[in-house]
């Protein structure tokens, strides 16, 4: 049996990640024997609230990958405006490919067949960075990141420890 | 897989953080805490600080490489986590050195909410300030208790270091940034002083409010502040000769008058820029008159309502009077005492005797001329260079005389009080019953010295003002002169107006331009 194109470019990418690890995150597979199940670990982002942080995620591509998105969720708990309270990550290059039928999103915001793992986490870790708060999946956090900083500050510093004990 | 086992022992693994990668060579069936080992030293940090991470996963120190998958020519991940340990304790060293900094001063609370802030992790000191300035401001307890500590009192006491404190604050520059009223008042020493012994003493809020009210309404309805002061030399003995008109001319209305016959002390004493140590003293000094013996023989000094409560609230509170005595005004005066110890000997000298051995009444009746001889010889008279103050004294010794042929029962009245007055000082080290027996047991001495004590009284007075206040015999352009000059360079370019704001700073520069700007565009152009 031939294997899928998608199963081939993901195990490209696992390969390519495992010997040339980009800055910033750690990409493997939850199960070793299913290349459509990633694990990621995002190491928070110096310089930010995130800092320190170590921030794990699961990536579940689909068997049409390239052509469409993985959806990626958050294992580690995360507080942050653009991440679900239950961990999925809303970013535009996951969305669905295609023109938003609400207007907010161009189609090259949207999910486009060059990316890849590494782009992917790439962005997402510039949006911990910097947060959009446009579009928040987390009301209560966008809401606190706009208007009481400090207390977004305070569940973030949590967050941060919390994913540190359970590294350790 | 396979070829991982056939690989020679060694494998290089490259370890890369956000800074840096090194490669290094391991065994290939060694354990993460033998890869931890090896890099701890090249990467300058503990084993336990390093955090390996490959494939999406934190390796445990357990786990061996082969279980990861690691093989030669991988890259793994390497995070180095803030030293776990060092850090509370660094935590702990530095908190108390910097809440000694906080606007608060918060120097008794600092080991407790240190710890506090541990439990809570990695709080940055400014959040601990915070945490630390909402629990004092939503606790006025814990406020009181704080402002109570010695050694707080002790940096209030000191009002440049009060300042410094208070504007290093951010919140609070903002707030002086965009009020300059209150930048004004925060370079006043004594306002910031009273301010805090208020916060210590919320009892005696009202009362001292309403005083300091009262003397800031007239220090500013006085156009010039120091002319007021300067006047003073020259106008203290008016309203107290009025007073003793018509106290010649009305004898039995006494009691009445004699309410009249305090104010001129008030009165002059109100006006100068400095609250006068001896008002306050007189005031503590009467809280014994008005406790014990002396309604009949003097209600004088403390007949405005105001000062009568106050004085009843601190005679039933010792800790008030405590903390009256150790208010700014007292605190002026021991200056002044200090600056003067001739003076200050004869206080000593002088009060220990009248308040601790009533039996040594002849002594001090003996000892009074010599007191007085010791005012009037040339050295005091030195010290009071001001020719104008000594022409006002005089002319009140004068005044005085005639006021005792004219009136010798109001001498007497008005005599007590100052008696009093003068005795407070010593009252410092001592609860107020020592006033409170002086009356009692002076009363024969008193009439006969009434009148010396007054004259040294009304001596002291002017001798502590010029001591006290920098001199402030100099008129002010020359006091200021430099100040003045200043404030020209800066642009002022009204003098008189640069003065008066000089003359209500007490020199401060800072806060005149302030002022300056703030009372702004009429007085600049």
């Amino acid at each position: 049996m031939s294997e899928p194109q998608s199963s081939l470019l993901l195990k490209k990418q696992l390969a390519e990640l495992n010997k040339n690890p980009v800055e910033g995150f750690s990409a493997g597979l939850i199960d070793d024997n299913d290349i459509y199940r990633w694990e990621v670990l995002i190491i928070g982002p110096p310089d930010t609230l995130y800092e320190g942080g170590f921030f794990k995620a699961h990536l579940h591509f689909p068997k049409e990958y390239p052509l469409r998105p993985p959806r990626m969720k958050f294992v580690t708990e995360i507080w942050h405006p653009n991440i679900e309270k239950n961990g999925d990550v809303c970013i535009s290059i996951l969305h669905e490919p295609g023109d938003d039928k609400w207007g907010y999103e161009k189609a090259c915001e949207r999910w486009l067949p060059v990316h890849t793992v590494e782009t992917i986490l790439i962005s997402v870790i510039s949006m911990l960075a910097d947060p959009n708060d446009e579009s928040p999946a987390n009301v209560d956090a966008a809401k606190e990141w706009r208007e009481s900083y400090s207390e977004f500050k305070r569940k973030v510093a949590q967050c941060v420890r919390k994913s540190q004990e359970d590294c350790s | 897989m396979a070829e991982g086992q056939e690989e020679p022992k060694k494998i290089t693994i490259t370890v890369k953080t956000p800074k840096e990668k090194q490669q290094v060579e391991i065994e290939e069936d060694a354990d993460i805490k033998k890869l931890k080992d090896v890099l701890s030293p090249k990467f300058n940090a503990e084993p336990e600080q390093l955090c390996l991470i490959f494939a999406g996963k934190i390796m445990n120190d357990a786990d061996t490489l082969k279980q990861h998958n690691i093989k030669d020519g991988l890259t793994v991940h390497l995070v180095i986590k803030t030293p776990p340990r060092p850090e509370p304790e660094g935590a702990a060293r530095r908190p108390p050195a910097d809440i000694g900094a906080t606007p608060f001063g918060l120097n008794s609370l600092g080991g407790l909410a240190g710890l506090e802030s541990l439990g809570l992790g990695q709080s940055t000191f400014m959040d601990l300030q915070a945490r630390m300035q909402q629990e004092l401001l939503s606790n006025p307890e814990m406020l009181r208790q704080v402002l109570d500590n010695p050694l707080v009192q002790q940096m209030m006491n000191d009002p440049e270091n009060m300042r410094t404190l208070i504007t290093s604050n951010p919140q609070m520059q903002d707030l002086m940034a965009r009020n300059p009223e209150i930048s004004h008042m925060l370079n006043n020493p004594e306002l910031l002083r009273q301010t805090m012994e208020l916060a210590r003493n919320p009892a005696m809020l009202q009362e001292l409010m309403r005083s300091h009210d009262r003397a800031l309404s007239n220090l500013e309805s006085i156009p010039g502040g120091y002319n007021a002061l300067q006047r003073m030399y020259r106008d203290i003995q008016e309203p107290m000769l009025n007073v003793a008109s018509s106290m010649a001319g009305n004898p039995f209305s006494g009691l009445v008058d004699n309410s009249d016959g305090t104010n001129p002390q008030q009165g002059a004493e109100n006006r100068q820029p400095l609250p006068n140590p001896w008002q306050r003293g007189g005031g503590g000094g009467g809280t014994g008159t008005t406790g014990s013996s002396a309604a009949g023989t003097g209600p004088g000094l403390i007949n405005t309502p105001g000062m009568q409560s106050l004085l009843q609230q601190m005679s039933e509170n010792p800790r008030l009077m405590q903390s009256m005595l150790s208010a700014p005004y007292t605190n002026d005066m021991l200056q002044a005492l200090s600056a003067n110890p001739e003076m200050a000997a004869q206080l000593i000298n002088q009060n220990p005797m009248f308040a601790n051995n009533p039996q040594l009444q002849d002594q001090i009746r003996t000892m009074m001329p010599q007191m007085l001889a010791q005012l009037q010889n040339p050295e005091m008279q030195q010290m009071m260079s001001n020719p104008q103050a000594l022409n006002a004294l005089l002319q009140i010794q004068q005044g005085m005389e005639q006021l005792r042929t004219a009136a010798p029962s109001l001498v007497n009245n008005l005599g007590l009080g100052v008696g009093t007055a003068t005795a407070t000082p010593p009252a410092q080290s001592a609860p107020p019953t020592q006033p409170a027996q002086t009356p009692q047991n002076n009363t024969q001495a008193r009439q006969q010295q009434n009148s010396e004590l007054f004259t040294q009284f009304m001596q002291r007075m002017v001798a502590a003002m010029a001591n006290n206040q920098n001199n402030s015999s100099q008129p002010p352009e020359q006091r200021y002169s430099q100040q003045l000059e200043q404030l020209a360079a800066m642009g002022f370019l009204n003098r008189e107006a640069n003065l008066q704001a000089l003359i209500a700073t007490f020199g401060d520069v800072n806060a005149a331009v302030e002022r300056l700007l703030a009372l702004g565009q009429l007085s600049m152009s």
